[in-house]
């Protein structure tokens, strides 16, 4: 179990994070997202020790990070990088060997990796000399090659081609099906959705949503979709529980107060009032909208 | 091989393997070693390439060859004297080249036929020919037996008492001075700019963000330092071996212990200064981003160590004794280039010794927590320089 718990940082003038709290769990896979600026790096970096919080603490197992605790986790920074002349096998040996492992367990993990991600062929190719995709599936098996209990990743999808976000998808289910604890962080919320058991959404250096995806989303506003093509505009307004009234989705959207037996039978009686009714249906909002709601209500703050 | 120090040495190993496996290395090295045979080579040449000439007499002048092949090795000639038939012969010889001169006519006042001047050594033997003779006929006609006369001179002349004898070796023991203060110049100097070029080299390829999640930032830093000073280590031993070799070869240094102790504290020195400088050129290396920025913030440093060294350079070549080098050699950044070699030359007190070991060993102490500092709170900071205020604030440990 990682937590984070209640982490500050400023640089200078400007607050990174504040009070930044969560946990993911043993076989959970965590969605961190937010707009860039919003803290989710400096978290992560905080959280391996590459830069020190002013207040809180990370922890691992109950227990706060150290230097030991650190080299079981698996990271990949959000600023790539890698020896830039330095072999793709000799590469992965030495970083899984500096995270504690023993030449043989290097030599055999680095091994497994570059077969799993397609990259067999290039071991002893120097990583400056491959493809951008295939040097993004190097950084994938840098940060995998020490078998980490915990997977802390920034931005793993990105500039990846559809295949590697396969692959990457795959692994990550799989180590979390180990039981790791995983939390990666992505602007692309389908991804995040289809993925992830908890998403939380950071806004100026702080979570202002957790959950999993279903319970953000009952969480949310209840909004059900109604085409009934007679309708004249205006049909829903006063009926008892509708909050407010809007055209999309191939029909009318209609936010409500509750999901009640009464409230959705009175919206369906109303509805059906003004003639045939094609559709009616509870409306799911996806991650994104659910994140914009997020976001949107603090909008009176300056998004970091 | 646990612990904190694990990392270390997987650092420094790749340090090390990358390094010695590049092609940097091997060719820097071997041209060096071939510079630094053609040097040799060209030494053995002057030094081995005795003066020797071939002058011819003729006529009464015949009476000069005695004194002049007895004058010859007084100025180090190696005189050939051969006598010709006629002055036209002789002439002919010179103009030919056969000959460096041709002596004719009155042995007391001859006549010298040269090419186009005389050799200096050449005319100073031929003076010294004619001198004789000169002498030597004043004295017969005065019934003084010249022979007499050399052998009162010979017993004559004063009897010196050193109270400090000279070194016979004084000449050999500069010369080793000097190339070993040269050696740990130029080891400090390239070794050094790696290491602050491998610093840039990890922040602009962004790896050190994944190397820094797994170890600590000094480990990474002491990695690096001992990774490229073995290196360092390494050709100064490969450089100053095939010297050392060629030297022995050409007979200018006699193996002996002198010898043993002065690469002994060659080493010594050169580890204690490359800890001192590697660590301000990391430092250093670690204030910027990219490899363009690299020589504006090596620029101070390497200047000011090029001017201590020139300085010192000089200072050690001519008054190894003073006061000005003593005082360089006791100073903390300058006493790894200079102490060995006053210590080679055998000027060094024992005490002076110490007193710059300790001193340097204290300085590179405060040098490696500053500059292990700025390292740590500067080698993640990515984009514009990091200014040296901001790198000495407050770090994450």
């Amino acid at each position: 179990m990682l937590e984070i718990d209640g982490i500050s940082k400023r640089f200078g003038s400007t607050v990174a994070l504040d009070g930044m709290t969560f946990t993911v769990r043993p076989g959970e896979l965590y969605g961190f997202v937010g707009a860039n600026g919003a803290g989710k790096t400096t978290t992560m970096r905080i959280a391996l020790g590459v830069l020190a919080a002013d207040a809180g603490e990370v922890r691992l197992e109950g227990r706060a990070l150290d230097a030991a605790s650190r080299r079981r986790i698996g990271y990949m920074p959000e600023e790539r990088g890698l020896y830039p002349r330095m072999a793709v096998g000799t590469q992965l040996r030495y970083l899984a060997e500096l995270r504690g492992r023993s030449a043989a367990q290097a030599r055999e993990a680095a091994d497994r990796w570059t077969e799993r991600l397609g990259l067999a062929e290039r071991r002893a190719d120097e990583v400056q000399r491959l493809s951008l995709g295939n040097q993004q599936r190097v950084q994938l098996a840098a940060a995998l090659v020490a078998e980490p209990d915990v997977l802390v990743l920034d931005e793993p999808f990105s500039g990846l081609d559809p295949v590697a976000v396969d692959v990457m998808s795959e692994v990550l289910r799989e180590r979390r099906d180990a039981g790791a604890p995983v939390v990666f962080s992505s602007h692309q919320l389908e991804l995040v959705e289809r993925l992830c058991d908890r998403v939380g959404i950071v806004r100026a250096g702080r979570l202002v949503a957790e959950g999993a995806v279903a319970q953000l989303r009952d969480a949310s506003a209840v909004e059900v979709v109604v085409d009934a093509p007679h309708a004249p505009p205006g049909w829903a307004d006063g009926v008892p529980g509708v909050a407010r009234t809007r055209d999309a989705d191939g029909g009318t959207v209609l936010t409500l107060a509750d999901a009640s037996e009464a409230t959705l039978g009175g919206v369906l009686d109303a509805a059906r009032a003004t003639g045939p009714v094609h559709e009616f249906r509870r409306r799911r909002p996806t991650l994104a909208e659910i994140y914009r709601d997020a976001v949107a209500d603090h909008g009176s703050e300056v998004a970091a | 091989m646990t612990g904190a120090l694990r990392p270390v040495l997987l650092i420094a190993r790749r340090e090390f393997a990358s390094r010695v496996r590049g092609r940097a290395f091997v060719v820097g090295t071997l041209v060096v070693l071939v510079l630094l045979g053609v040097y040799a080579a060209v030494i053995a040449t002057i030094a081995s390439g005795d003066d020797t000439a071939r002058v011819g007499v003729t006529g009464p002048a015949v009476a000069l060859a005695g004194p002049l092949e007895r004058a010859a090795p007084t100025e180090g000639l190696t005189l050939t004297v051969v006598p010709q038939p006629d002055v036209a012969t002789g002439e002919a010889a010179v103009r030919a080249g056969d000959l460096d001169a041709l002596v004719g006519g009155e042995p007391a006042r001859p006549r010298v036929v040269v090419a186009s001047e005389p050799d200096a050594d050449l005319e100073r033997v031929i003076v010294d020919a004619t001198t004789t003779v000169a002498r030597d006929g004043f004295l017969v006609a005065r019934g003084v037996d010249p022979a007499a006369l050399d052998a009162a001179l010979a017993e004559s002349g004063p009897v010196v008492v050193s109270l400090e004898p000279p070194d016979p070796q004084a000449g050999r023991r500069l010369g080793l001075g000097l190339a070993g203060a040269f050696l740990l110049f130029f080891s400090i100097q390239t070794y050094g700019a790696m290491v602050a070029q491998g610093v840039v080299e990890e922040k602009a390829s962004r790896v050190v963000e994944i190397v820094l999640s797994s170890v600590r930032p000094w480990q990474l830093l002491l990695g690096k330092v001992l990774g490229l000073g073995a290196v360092g280590l390494l050709q100064l031993v490969v450089l100053g071996g095939a010297g050392l070799a060629v030297a022995g070869a050409a007979g200018v240094l006699a193996p002996g212990p002198g010898l043993v102790s002065t690469l002994v504290s060659v080493v010594v020195w050169y580890l204690l200064g490359f800890a001192l400088y590697a660590t301000v050129f990391a430092a250093a290396g670690s204030l910027v981003s990219r490899q363009e920025d690299t020589q504006s913030v090596l620029s101070p440093i390497t200047i000011t160590v090029l001017l201590g060294f020139v300085v010192g350079f000089n200072l050690l070549t001519s008054d190894p004794r003073g006061t000005a080098i003593t005082v360089i050699s006791l100073l903390p950044p300058f006493s790894p280039l200079f102490m060995p070699a006053r210590i080679a030359l055998g000027v060094a007190p024992v005490g002076q010794v110490v007193l710059a070991f300790v001193l340097t060993i204290a300085f590179t102490a405060v040098v490696l927590a500053l500059g292990g500092r700025i390292y740590a709170n500067s080698v993640l900071r990515t984009g514009a320089r990091v200014s040296l205020r901001e790198a000495l604030g407050r770090g994450r440990g």
